[in-house]
């Protein structure tokens, strides 16, 4: 089986070959794909940002940004210059340490889960034997923040809006959690890079969506949950709490949140087709390919064209993802807070285990398909 | 059991209903993508305003007989007829007459009443100002014609929604001979008046055809 692409490997031997020990390569090693990621994490932001007001105009027959250089495609840039030098307000009767801490602890959990995002065989962070297990953990950090930054703010909507985020982000938790413990134990594993490779057997086929369809619902539906978008976006109901949580916040803390926001609506994107839609994988196989032109897969120009190409697929799969969710931020009304929790738990909780149950006795029954 | 049973398929039910309506709303929404946008881009493409359109009053000094009619059919008394008699002659002397557009509603009643059309309403509406009193027009100000957006070359005009033709909901690149939809006003007598005539012309030879054969009768 061929690894593809690994750059870890052939950059901390080039160090190695100027003499240095492998510590020290490894050392050098490690910033790199930190940077990159949280890099191409903000430039994701700002795309996003971008097609979520193009998308918002089109489907609201208006135009949209369209001055800020072609297309308004910088037109994020300048609202996020614009939040940089606005001035950093904490109100007098504020408590100054939590109001400070609580967009940090909101942001950080989100860019840390970008650990776990493969976008290749070795074109991740980090291969965490407990990958995805990880993100279910990291993201409930969040909420924490979230009411840290309603209570600190000292106002009645912040407080309120607060809660409603903890209250959402728990009760949705639990379902989303279920509908990956279908997928983890369909693959044994949960690792993503694993769960990919177990998706890349036969093409779209053995995609995890034809045999997890309900699971796919459910994480989709928690996703936007999590990520506070429009069916589920009580927190800063804005007819109802003027911004929730954020009310209060101005300048570059607000920003974190704003970008948090759509961080982690990129990441749930990114994880739903790393779960459902078979990652990297593309419906061709790339090896079967290069023997075609009589290419060796070990050939540098064949490994980056398939680190390229799967690069490709898991973020256009992503961006469908995010094109749905802006699409349904239009379609759908807010859901009441009652409607919220009894979607929560008397709908997503019961078919998210019964989906659980389902699919372990599947994977008894028929071992070949389901992953025995 | 079977109650259990019964009610698990209800649910499943709804929510499949619920499933129904929200990809039959998606599909709204996605079908709203591919429509052009509505949107006029203000300073350089404006409206043309409809021929019954109320904008700023216009005033000619020299037709107004100084009657006040103005003022009394205006709901908050607004216009401000400056005149004094002429006892010589014993005629009023106008010296001077203003609106302050900062109050009037444009209502449209000064021109309504007015009996010798002094006043028009043009289809100016670009009326902002720094100083609410820059508002108050005196009669030089209500003199000037405004300009018409067609013949203003700085700017695109774009006909309204109901003087497009049938079908057409996009204003852009339509060209100026195509007409709206339905017919104008003064058309619309024209035929009313044509079979009018033609009515009254059947009943004419109805009535000498009538005629004719009651004399054959006799």
């Amino acid at each position: 089986m061929n690894s593809g692409i690994d750059l870890e490997m052939s950059f901390t031997q080039g160090i190695q070959n100027l003499g240095l020990p492998p510590e020290i390569a490894h050392l050098l090693w490690i910033p790199l794909p930190m940077l990159l990621v949280l890099v191409s994490a903000v430039i994701g932001v700002l795309v996003t940002v971008w097609l979520e007001r193009k998308i918002s105009a089109a489907a609201q027959q208006r135009i949209g940004p369209e001055y800020a250089g072609a297309l308004g495609i910088l037109q994020p840039i300048a609202d996020g210059l614009k939040l940089l030098v606005k001035e950093d307000i904490i109100p007098a009767r504020a408590d100054s340490v939590l109001f400070t801490v609580g967009p940090i602890l909101v942001l950080v959990p989100v860019i840390l889960s970008w650990l776990i995002v493969p976008f290749g065989q070795h074109l991740l962070i980090s291969n965490v034997g407990i990958g995805i297990f990880l993100w279910i953990a990291l993201s409930s950090i969040q909420p924490i923040g979230l009411l840290m930054s309603g209570y600190s703010s000292n106002n009645k909507y912040s407080l309120l809006g607060g809660l409603r985020a903890a209250a959402q982000s728990i009760s949705y938790e639990i379902p989303l959690a279920l509908a990956v413990l279908a997928i983890v134990m369909m693959s044994n594993s949960l690792s993503t890079v694993d769960i990919v490779e177990q998706q890349n057997t036969a093409g779209l086929l053995s995609w995890n969506i034809w045999r997890q369809p309900v699971g796919f619902i459910i994480f989709w539906i928690c996703a936007l949950a999590e990520c506070e978008r429009l069916p589920f976006d009580l927190p800063e109901a804005e007819e109802e709490l003027v911004a929730g949580y954020q009310t209060e916040y101005a300048g570059m803390k607000f920003a974190l949140f704003y970008l948090a926001g759509y961080i982690n609506l990129v990441l749930s994107a990114l994880l739903v087709s790393v779960l459902y839609l078979g990652g990297w994988g593309f419906p061709i196989s790339i090896d079967w390919f290069a023997s075609l032109i009589g290419l060796s897969t070990n050939n540098p120009l064949v490994q980056i064209a398939t680190a390229s190409i799967g690069i490709v697929m898991t973020v256009l799969k992503a961006y469908l993802l995010v094109f749905l969710a802006i699409l349904l931020r239009w379609t759908t009304p807010r859901v009441r807070i009652d409607q919220l929790l009894d979607l929560g738990w008397k709908f997503l909780l019961p078919i998210s285990l019964v989906n659980l149950l389902l699919t372990a006795s599947l994977k008894l029954a028929f071992p070949m398909t389901f992953g025995g | 059991m079977l109650g259990f049973l019964q009610k698990v398929a209800d649910y499943t039910q709804d929510a499949v209903g619920a499933a129904k309506y929200l990809v039959q709303g998606l599909g709204v929404t996605f079908d709203h993508m591919r429509r052009r946008p509505v949107t006029v881009q203000y300073p350089y493409e404006k409206l043309i305003p409809s021929e019954r359109y109320r904008g700023r009053i216009h005033y000619e000094f020299d037709k107004c007989i100084a009657c006040e009619v103005c003022v009394r059919v205006c709901p908050i008394n607004l216009p401000v007829v400056d005149w004094v008699m002429n006892k010589e002659t014993k005629k009023k002397e106008l010296r001077n007459y203003s609106i302050d557009f900062g109050a009037c509603i444009f209502c449209g009643n000064c021109v309504e009443y007015c009996p010798t059309n002094c006043l028009s309403m043009t289809e100016e509406y670009e009326l902002a100002a720094f100083d609410r009193h820059s508002l108050n027009y005196d009669n030089v100000a209500l003199g000037r014609l405004p300009t018409s957006v067609t013949s203003d070359p700085s700017v695109r005009p774009l006909r309204e929604l109901a003087y497009l033709p049938e079908g057409i909901m996009d204003p852009h690149e339509l060209p100026a001979n195509q007409k709206r939809a339905g017919q104008l006003p003064n058309q619309i007598v024209k035929e009313l008046q044509n079979e009018k005539s033609q009515e009254e012309e059947n009943n004419n030879s109805k009535n000498v055809s009538q005629n004719k054969l009651d004399s054959i009768n006799k």
